[in-house]
């Protein structure tokens, strides 16, 4: 980092200050607004268009706003707090459920389908075209949520393993993966045709949905809290490690095969982690607050945020993967211009 | 980072739990605290943060009890990190029947848990009416006193000297060393429960000054202040044989302590038996150190560090001190002395 000239070859950027943790960000289906929920309760609707700086929001939840998604049936944000509410963005907020003594955590839109899935407590609440359902409870907590590529499907990740509910037709039953421990995260693959999950064993453990059958990918430093999958589901990264670690999946999957590593040793501990949607770069966000973007077929990384502001706690690529917004625990908010 | 100060609460039912948690709330300390409950009770909540939880006791995949935590924690505190201004303490109570091992191995095994909070310490409040009905019917009642480091032997005022004595002597027959303060309506000051930095091995020494000269008085029978005997624990055999499987024993030694030795057989030790060993401590004379040696664990989880110099004209020695179910006095005896420089 102390080489010189560095700072003025990073891309342009633009800076907001929140002054609470950005738990959560995301843009706008869009693009042209960029929804952040913080620590403080705010929900910050910035206007990716104009450069002047927004002026603070009232406190949207009380407590901590957990969560943000775009509203995967229309403009503007859903959001959830630790307040147990849901509530939807826009001209004026509405209020969508308010569930006592629970929170909202984990939320995930699909908008092919126009389906909300948000978790409280052992439940899921989703709505989609037929309307509002509850689907649970589950063994534990649900602790992370996501829709199959098609929207088919949501898999929940809890104690013991992982549930696959059939959103269509409601009446399927839904397919239990086990494995013993706490799982903190889930992705299904860009091909559906692998779920994994991050365990509280600091280990990744991954499906084969066609068999049912397992692997695990044991030794990480930390628990892996976020996963990514390459656009092309080739590769399997996650969180935690220093630099980037992508299992290939590619033919006949990683068992017995190294995964590819490539980075900057020196970035820290890789707390973030989001992949391109329709190209094989992948953003990484680290403990020291330094952003990289890697590419998965070169297998090269670039820096384009430079340690500070405290560790990074999300990331969102705009939906056309031209600009990747950045949160920190500090509550610094960068939007980054990677037309160049 | 500051990490900010955990104590946790335990004791049945009724024992006075709430009352405290009342009092830590609406005493007028400055402080903020966030109080974790299993229910939203009567309390008074003021700046402060209550939040209420479901205990999810999870294991890891490797089936190790040792490595057992409470899941709704882990999402609590995260919860917590992320809130403005900085909180000056985190209480969690636990349910009556809870065994405090998942919460306190919480504070160590999960990294993002461990960066943010310390454990501080474990109080448990006793009700003095009715703790003997209880300590036999099932394990819980000794687990709580077990683990604590600071117990408040609560009601004293519903209770006669003699039942208060038999009490107290059964407490000290499960955990000799705990802080113990006789309380009625859970009366107490916050210093004595909160900020004692329990688990911190630099200040186990400060906190403790006599720990090497104390953990005999409740052998009321017995006066050792001078033993020569390096491995004086004899009597505690045949003291601890009779007696509920949940005790205390604790190992001394005049002699230097050999380094390597001692990991070797200590690591031995808690992986072997860490499941029944709750709590241990020790302060150790090893050989060619100018410093104490100091350690501390919860189950099979063990820290360890220099602390202070040893001061001139002060007798060197080491103790170790291990709370638990079932130990073996002699193999522990014995391996320990095994230790020893020769």
């Amino acid at each position: 980092m102390s080489e010189p000239g560095f700072a003025e070859r990073l891309p342009p950027s633009r800076r907001v200050e929140t002054g609470a943790w950005v738990s959560g960000l995301t843009y706008d289906r869009t693009g042209r607004t960029l929804g952040v929920a913080c620590g403080d309760g705010r929900v910050w609707c910035i206007d990716t268009t104009n450069d002047s700086p927004p002026s603070p929001p009232e406190p949207a939840h009380r407590g901590v706003s957990l969560s943000i998604i775009a509203n995967p049936s229309g403009d503007s944000f859903i959001s959830g707090g630790d307040d147990g509410r849901l509530l939807r963005h826009g001209d004026a907020a509405r209020e969508l459920e308010s569930f006592k003594g629970r929170w909202f955590e984990r939320l995930a839109g699909h908008t092919k389908t126009a389906t909300l899935a948000a978790v409280a407590g052992k439940e899921i609440v989703v709505y989609g075209a037929s309307g509002r359902r509850v689907l649970g409870p589950h063994p534990s907590t649900v602790a992370d949520i996501d829709f199959s590529p098609d929207g088919s499907r949501l898999v929940a990740a809890h104690y013991g393993g992982v549930t696959i509910h059939v959103l269509k037709p409601a009446d399927a039953a839904p397919r239990s993966l086990e494995w013993k421990g706490s799982h903190v995260a889930v992705r299904y693959s860009p091909d559906a045709r692998f779920i994994a999950t991050g365990t509280q064993d600091n280990a990744l453990h991954v499906w084969r949905l066609a068999t049912g059958k397992d692997m695990q990918m044991s030794g990480y430093p930390v628990k892996v809290k976020q996963l990514a999958w390459s656009h092309d589901a080739r590769f399997l990264f996650g969180t935690a490690t220093s630099l980037f670690t992508g299992w290939p999946f590619a033919g006949k999957g990683p068992e017995g095969k190294p995964p590819i590593q490539f980075g900057d040793e020196g970035a820290g501990i890789m707390t973030a982690i989001a992949a391109h949607a329709a190209d094989s770069f992948i953003a990484a966000g680290f403990d020291t607050g330094e952003v990289q973007v890697g590419d998965s077929k070169t297998r090269r990384s670039a820096v384009i945020k430079l340690a500070g502001d405290g560790q990074v706690s999300a990331l969102a690529w705009s939906p056309g993967g031209w600009s990747l917004a950045v949160g920190t625990d500090q509550g610094v908010v960068e939007l980054i211009d990677l037309r160049r | 980072m500051s990490q900010v100060p955990v104590t946790v609460l335990t004791g049945y039912l009724g024992a006075g739990k709430t009352t405290l948690l009342n009092r830590i709330l609406t005493e007028n300390h400055g402080r903020k605290y966030a109080v974790v409950i299993n229910e939203f009770g009567e309390l008074g909540i003021d700046n402060d943060i209550v939040v209420g939880t479901d205990e999810e006791i999870f294991e890891m995949n490797n089936g190790c009890i040792c490595c057992t935590v409470r899941g709704d924690l882990i999402r609590v505190i995260g919860g917590l990190a992320k809130r403005p201004g900085t909180l000056d303490g985190i209480i969690v109570e636990t349910t009556g029947l809870a065994d405090p091992g998942p919460v306190a191995q919480t504070f160590f095994q999960d990294d993002e848990v461990r960066t943010r909070t310390r454990l501080d310490a474990i109080v448990t409040v006793v009700d003095a009416r009715h703790f003997l009905l209880h300590v036999d019917d099932g394990v819980e009642a000794r687990e709580q006193a077990a683990f604590a480091d600071v117990i408040l032997l609560n009601k004293t005022d519903l209770v006669s000297p003699e039942e208060l004595a038999r009490v107290e002597a059964r407490l000290r027959q499960i955990n000799p060393y705990a802080r113990l303060h006789r309380t009625q309506k859970s009366a107490v000051a916050l210093a004595e429960i909160l900020g004692r930095h329990a688990f911190d091995l630099k200040r186990i020494l400060e906190i403790e000054p006599d720990f090497l000269e104390q953990g005999h008085h409740h052998l009321h029978d017995h006066d050792h202040e001078h033993c020569d005997d390096p491995t004086h624990d004899h009597h505690h055999d045949s003291h601890h044989q009779h007696l509920e499987n949940i005790g205390s024993i604790s190992l001394t030694s005049d002699k230097p302590i050999d380094e390597q030795k001692f990991q070797r057989w200590i690591s031995t030790i808690l992986r072997e038996f860490g499941t029944d060993i709750f709590r241990s401590k020790g302060i150790l004379d090893i050989s060619g150190a100018s410093k104490k040696y100091v350690f501390q664990g919860v189950h099979m989880m063990m820290d360890g560090d220099w602390g202070n110099l040893w001061k001139d004209g002060e007798s060197r020695m080491s103790k170790l001190v291990f709370i638990g179910r079932k130990l073996d006095a002699e193999q522990l005896r014995r391996g320990f002395a095994a230790c020893a420089t020769r």
